[in-house]
Formats: structure tokens, sequence, C-alpha cells
């Protein structure tokens, strides 16, 4: 009997069932959602806001404003301001009662001011026992520099009529900033990679299952050694994992998102399932049942996707070589069109086999032990230890 | 009183299952981490985003922009250095332009014709504020090169460089809230997101916790045993949920405490807990319906995943995105409350108001729990 065997098996009861397709299913609706979500950030930065990482809430922090001459509030941003004609009185009033973070008076005769060339003072009056205060404080800031440009600019206008001083002042930009990257190449790339996570309950079910439900002895009678039953049971998980990444790049391509080059994005994104699988039957081989199994699952995801994500946001800025360990890193380097040179995609690919080889082993060296399968489990550094030492271990055959 | 002893024995017994569970112990120093790890990041990431922050703690000072051997002495160069930038001198701009990127964030010529060319690196982490900063230096030389032209007086020249004036008056100074950093973007984003984030982290445990005490009964075959003694449904349910619900607003308390700590203020603390209580009966009512609705363990913590996800999305995607079908409902939803009534001193009685669908659609999916948790029970009779 061959592990592939085990791999049918496996693969087709998950097909089969039901629970299984309508979980499937709901992680399709997920994906639906954050496409959503990405799609709203994109027009976010095609809009005149641009980019804008922080909450958007509006009527965050409330200001009243004193301006007659409407010179203020023809600049000032109402997106995070709730904004408020008041006189004087009636703002100070308010500001005392905590109504109002600030109030801004503007003088009655600023047109005037304009008009004779005299500076405008301007007064902000700022509740400092509101921690919001730096909202206000900011916004008004902004809007006093860009009311003060163009005033400047009109006095210059109106004083040099043929100015014949033309300063020509010509700014470029090269390369895609680093919030535009963040937004469009790195989350395509979480995406892309989310469904690994998806199939940790897969492998559990499958592993601790088999302890859980008294399977594991019938298994174990079979004529295939413990080392191909793993083997047989991974490789049946891989096969769903780049089912669900073929589905994802289909709804993702056709909801009009661009890949250059989707075979070899396909090819990097399934190969980082395995170490992903490997890891994940290490807990599972590990764990008593199905909770201990999940707790721990959800605790070593944190740090894969620490591993996954830290070295692509890092290329983002800095660039290191360093940071292509990651697959991630690779698969934004090509959703932004970079030409890579060919013998760096062997970084991520050695780095995924290396980590496999090495999981893949110990998850077989705890599965083929009779007192991890059936008990008393040793404590984790007694396992560590003999894992390491070239110590005999106890197996099942 | 012999009901609520009941109530208390079979609380008792669960607080001592969740309190000898290492893995919710553990859970919470993870909490713990995430809490001080999104305080540090909006630290760093502020400062990083402004210019007057960037300037005081001597960060510009280690930003490189390159500049034309040609502007050396140049009122340019002096507006450059006035925005605290390390300037370096290139005779050949082509040297500095390769440059760009690595070593400089930008690199500022002048052709022969007089032409000022300004090229910066977008990728740079610190573009925004090194844009900002380069723009302030390129019009401060603009407008005086205008003005010396004019032949302007002094103080024309001062009234047209500085043709409006601000001055910022304390009100209040003497109550003045302690924040951990004066910047608006940092204020934005603690109590725009994280501390709404912060709170609602325990009553997203909740739900686990939930469908671990209630599924894992059903798989130990107790779950019957249970019901076979004389406890009503209701008994059990509140008996289950009592010390869930308040080890998740202890554990929201604390988080307060630290925040409060780390200098981010916390307003309205108990309409904060009672709005959270209810919020905690939603999410607990929702861990109920999906453990009356599972056969195992595993297919509970992928359902409640799934669920959370979704909840995740209702709550948190308002925060950012303004979408329009969630203008109506906007003030409605929990964590946009959390958020006005977290950053606010003064309690607002259209707040608290707001707070009713919250408390009504939580009442209810608990309600629903509680009666499906019944029906079942009458099944298996």
């Amino acid at each position: 009997m061959k592990f592939t065997t085990i791999t049918r098996w496996e693969f087709k009861e998950t097909l089969k069932s039901k629970k299984f397709l309508i979980i499937f299913c709901l992680q399709l609706s997920m994906l639906f959602l954050m496409i959503f979500v990405f799609n709203a950030f994109a027009a976010n930065i095609q809009s005149d806001n641009g980019v804008s990482l922080t909450p958007s809430l509006s009527g965050f922090a409330s200001l009243d404003i004193d301006d007659q001459g409407h010179l203020f509030t023809k600049y000032i941003n109402p997106s995070l301001i709730n904004i408020q004609s008041s006189n004087y009185n009636t703002a100070l009033q308010n500001l005392n009662n905590g109504e109002i973070t600030g109030f801004v008076q503007v003088p009655a005769d600023s047109l005037n001011s304009i008009k004779n060339i005299d500076t405008i003072n301007v007064k902000l009056y700022l509740d400092y026992s509101d921690p919001k205060r730096s909202v206000i404080s900011d916004e008004v800031n902004s809007t006093t520099n860009i009311l003060a440009t163009s005033i400047s600019n009109s006095w210059i206008d109106s004083l040099i009529p043929q100015n014949t001083t033309q300063i020509v002042v010509n700014q470029q930009s090269t390369g895609q900033s680093l919030q535009i990257q963040l937004l469009t190449n790195a989350m395509l790339a979480i995406l892309l990679f989310l469904p690994l996570f998806f199939f940790g309950n897969l492998i559990i079910d499958s592993v601790v299952g088999e302890k859980e439900k008294k399977t594991g002895e019938i298994l174990m009678a079979m004529p295939i050694s413990p080392s191909q039953i793993i083997l047989g049971k991974i490789l049946a998980v891989e096969a769903i994992i780049a089912l669900q990444i073929v589905l994802w790049m289909i709804i993702l391509i056709t909801m009009g998102f661009k890949f250059a080059n989707p075979i070899l994005i396909y090819i990097l994104v399934t190969i980082t399932a395995l170490p992903i699988i490997g890891v994940t039957t290490i807990i599972s081989a590990y764990s008593k049942n199905y909770k201990e199994a999940g707790i721990g699952i959800t605790l070593s995801y944190i740090a894969v996707v620490g591993v996954l994500i830290i070295p692509a946001l890092t290329y983002l800025s800095v660039k290191p070589l360093a940071a292509n360990i990651s697959p991630m890193t690779m698969v934004m380097r090509i959703l932004s069109g970079e030409t890579i040179p060919f013998w760096q995609y062997f970084i991520p690919i050695a780095f995924i086999l290396l980590v496999s080889i090495i999981t893949y082993w110990i998850s077989i060296k705890l599965f083929e032990r009779d007192d991890i399968f059936f008990g008393p489990r040793p404590g984790l550094i007694r396992l560590f230890l003999e894992l390491i030492s070239f110590k005999k271990i106890k197996k099942i055959r | 009183m012999n009901h609520y002893m009941k109530i208390l024995t079979l609380a008792k017994k669960e607080s001592q299952d969740i309190l000898n569970n290492k893995i919710y112990i553990l859970v919470i120093f993870v909490q713990l981490f995430l809490v001080l790890g999104a305080f540090g990041l909006a630290i760093i990431s502020s400062i990083a985003t402004d210019p007057a922050l960037l300037d005081t703690y001597g960060i510009t000072s280690h930003l490189n922009v390159g500049i034309s051997e040609n502007l050396n002495g140049s009122e340019l160069s002096q507006d450059l250095k006035a925005q605290n930038f390390n300037i370096i001198y290139y005779n050949n701009t082509d040297k500095a332009l390769k440059l760009l990127g690595s070593g400089l964030v930008a690199v500022v010529g002048i052709s022969p014709e007089g032409e000022i060319t300004v090229q910066t690196d977008n990728s740079n982490v610190f573009y925004p504020v090194v844009s900002q900063k380069i723009n302030n230096a390129v019009n401060e030389f603009e407008l005086t090169k205008k003005l010396e032209a004019a032949g302007l007086n002094q103080s024309e020249i001062h009234t047209i460089q500085n043709p409006v004036t601000l001055t910022e008056i304390k009100v209040n100074g003497n109550k003045t809230a302690p924040i951990a950093l004066d910047s608006s973007y940092f204020v934005e984003i603690m109590y725009g997101f994280i501390v709404p984030f912060v709170l609602l982290l325990p009553f997203f445990m909740a739900s686990n916790i939930v469908t671990d005490s209630v599924v894992g009964e059903r798989e130990r075959k107790t779950f019957e045993v249970l019901l076979m003694t004389p406890l009503s449904s209701s008994t059990v349910m509140i008996g289950k949920i009592l010390p869930i619900l308040f080890f998740s607003i202890l554990q929201s308390m604390a988080w307060i405490l630290l925040l409060d700590l780390l200098k981010v203020p916390i307003y309205n603390p108990i309409i904060l807990f009672f709005i959270l209580s209810f919020v905690g009966l939603g999410f607990i009512g929702v861990g109920i319906i999906i453990s009356m609705l599972v056969d195992s363990t595993k297919e509970a913590n992928s359902a409640i995943t799934l669920a959370l996800v979704f909840a995740t999305f209702i709550l948190f995607v308002p925060l950012f995105i303004k979408a329009p079908f969630f203008e109506g409902i906007l003030n409605f939803i929990p964590t946009v409350l959390i958020v006005k009534l977290a950053s606010t001193p003064i309690i607002n009685s259209q707040l608290v108001l707001s707070s009713i669908p919250t408390i009504l659609l939580s009442a209810g999916i608990f309600s629903l729990a509680v009666r499906y948790f019944r029906h079942e029970r009458a099944i298996r009779l």
C-alpha cells in the first residue's frame, strides 16, 4: 500500500463532506468581502483625498467658527471635524461646557485687511481638557497655511501685475508611494496567501481525529508505514489548498485584478503551503485533542504570518536581499512588475524546502512514537532533547 | 435565594475551568502583547508622519537631501537647511540622482536656464514629510524671489510673507488631558481604531470560550447529565455565561487602566462597560447558537472564526471606509459609539441614545440563543 492511497481516500472524504463545502463557500464569501474593502481603499487613492490609512470617522471632533467673511470656512476640511458657525460668547460657553473642542475666531474686518494688505490675526481657542485638541490644532494650522499662501499670491499679483521673475520649479517623484505599494501589491499578496491558513482544521481532523475517534490503531495495522500515512495525509491537504488557490485567483482575475505571470505566482503560493502544513502537522501530531491543537495552531500561525509578512513589508521601504526569504516578498515583486534576476527565485524556494524537510521529519518522528500517539505524552523539553539527540525512540513499528 | 445559589455554584465551577485552563491565561498575555504592540506602532507611525515631531526627535537631521554645488549658499539651500534636512552638495547632479532612494531622499538641482528641479523618492517611508518640507522650502524661496524683484520695503515684505497669524489660546489649561503624543495622527489612530479594537478583543475571545464550554460538554457526554440536574435551562445558561462575561469585562477594564497608564485617557468608562456588557451578550449569544448547530469542537472553531470575521467586517470597516450602506446606521455601530464615548470628556445624551439599537440587537441575539438552548433541550428529552 502506498501513501497515494491515503491521499486519495482523504481527498475524496474531504470533498464529499457537506460541512467542508459549506465552510469552503463561506471562505469564498469572505474573499468577496475583502475584495470590497480593497476596492474601497483603492477608490480612496484615486480620489482627491489621496491615501489615508487613518480612520475616517466624520464628526470625530467639533469646531465652532466665527468667520463672517467666509475666508476660513472656504478652505477647512470638514471630513473629520464637525464644523458649526457661531459667535464668540456662544462658542466660549460651548468650549467651557466641553461641547466643542475648539473655536476659531476670524476678525470681522478680515476682508478689509486683505484689501489694505494688513495682517489678519486669527485666534484659536483650544480645549486642553479634550485629547482631540491636536486634531483641531493640526487642521486649523493647515488651513491657516493654505489661506496665507492664497492671500500672499493675490497680494503679489496685485502689487506686481507684470511680474517677470518667473521661477520655474519642476518636481518629479521616483518610485511608487509606500502607501500605494502597501495597498495594491502588499494587500493583494496577503489576499493570495490567505487560503493557506484556512486548512489547519483539515489537518487537525486528519491527524488528531484519528486519536480522538480511536481509528488510528486501525490505520497503524494496515501494511503502510507511519511516514507514508503522514505523507499521504499531507498531500491530500496540499491538493485541496491548490484547488482553492486556483479558484481564488480565478475570482480575483474576474473581479478585475491583474497578475503579471499568474502561473509563477500560483506555484509560489501553492508551495508555500508545504511548510505551513508541516508546522500544523507537528502540532496536530503532538496534541492530545482538537482544542489543544486548535490553540497551538492559532499561536503558531501568528508566528508564520510574521515570517511571511514582515520581510515583505521591510522590502517595501529598504529592499534588503534577505527579505526575499519570504515567498510573499517574491509574489509582491512579481505583482509590482519588477524584473527579478532568475537566481533570486531560489532564495524563497530553498527556504520553503528546508523548512518543509525539517517539519515533515519532525512530524514523522512524532507520529511514530507510542507515547505521543497513545500516551502518556512526554513534555516538550524532553521531546526536543530526544529529537536532537540520537537516542533510540519508542516507535510504533 | 436557592435559585441564586445554584447559579453561583455553576458559575464558580465554570470560573475554575476557565482559570485552570493555561491556554486562556496565555491568550490574555497575547492580548497584552497586542495592546502594547499596537500602542508602539501608533507612536512610531505618528512620529514618522509628523514634520514637527520628526524635528523634535532629531530624525529630520538624518534625512539627506542632495543639492547641486551651484546652489551652495543660495537662499534655496538656506530655506532647505531651515527645514532641518542634512544637506549634501554634489558637483554632478547625475551622481546624486544615482543615490536617490538609497542614500538620498531628494535631489535639488538648477538647470542652466535657472529652472529648479526637485526629484524625491516616493517609496521612502518619510516621503510625505520630506515632500511637505521641500514644498515649504521651495514656496518660501519662490516668494522671496518675487518680493525681491518687486522692490518692496521690509515691512511690506514681512506682511506679505506672513499674511495670517494664528494665536492659540488654551482653555481649561488646569485640566489638561494627558496624551502620550500630541499628534493628530496618533489621536485618530488610537481613538479611531485601537481603543475599540482593544476593548472588544476580550469579547471575541468570549465567543470561543462559550463554544469550548458548551460543545466541550457535549463531546465529553456531560451535557445531558447537566440538563438532567434540577436546574432550569436558563439557570444552566446563566451559570455558564456569567463568568465568561465577567472575565471579558474584567479584561476590558484592565486594558482601559493600561491605556490610562500609557497616557491614552478613556472617558465615560461606566457607559462603555454598560454597552460592552450588551455587546458581550451578543457575542456570547452567537457562540451559543453556533454551539447548538455544530457537532464537534473542530466545527465550532471553524464556524466561530468565520462568524468573527464577518463581525470584524461590520464593526471595523465603517471606521475606515465611507460606504453608502453604512451611512444610515453609522452612528449606531458599537465601534463608532466606543470611539466617540472614549474620546469625549463630556457625556453627550445623543450618543447615549444612539446605543439603544446596539443594546436591543445584542439582547435579541442573546434571547434567541436562550430560546434555542431550551428548544435543544426539549428535543433531547
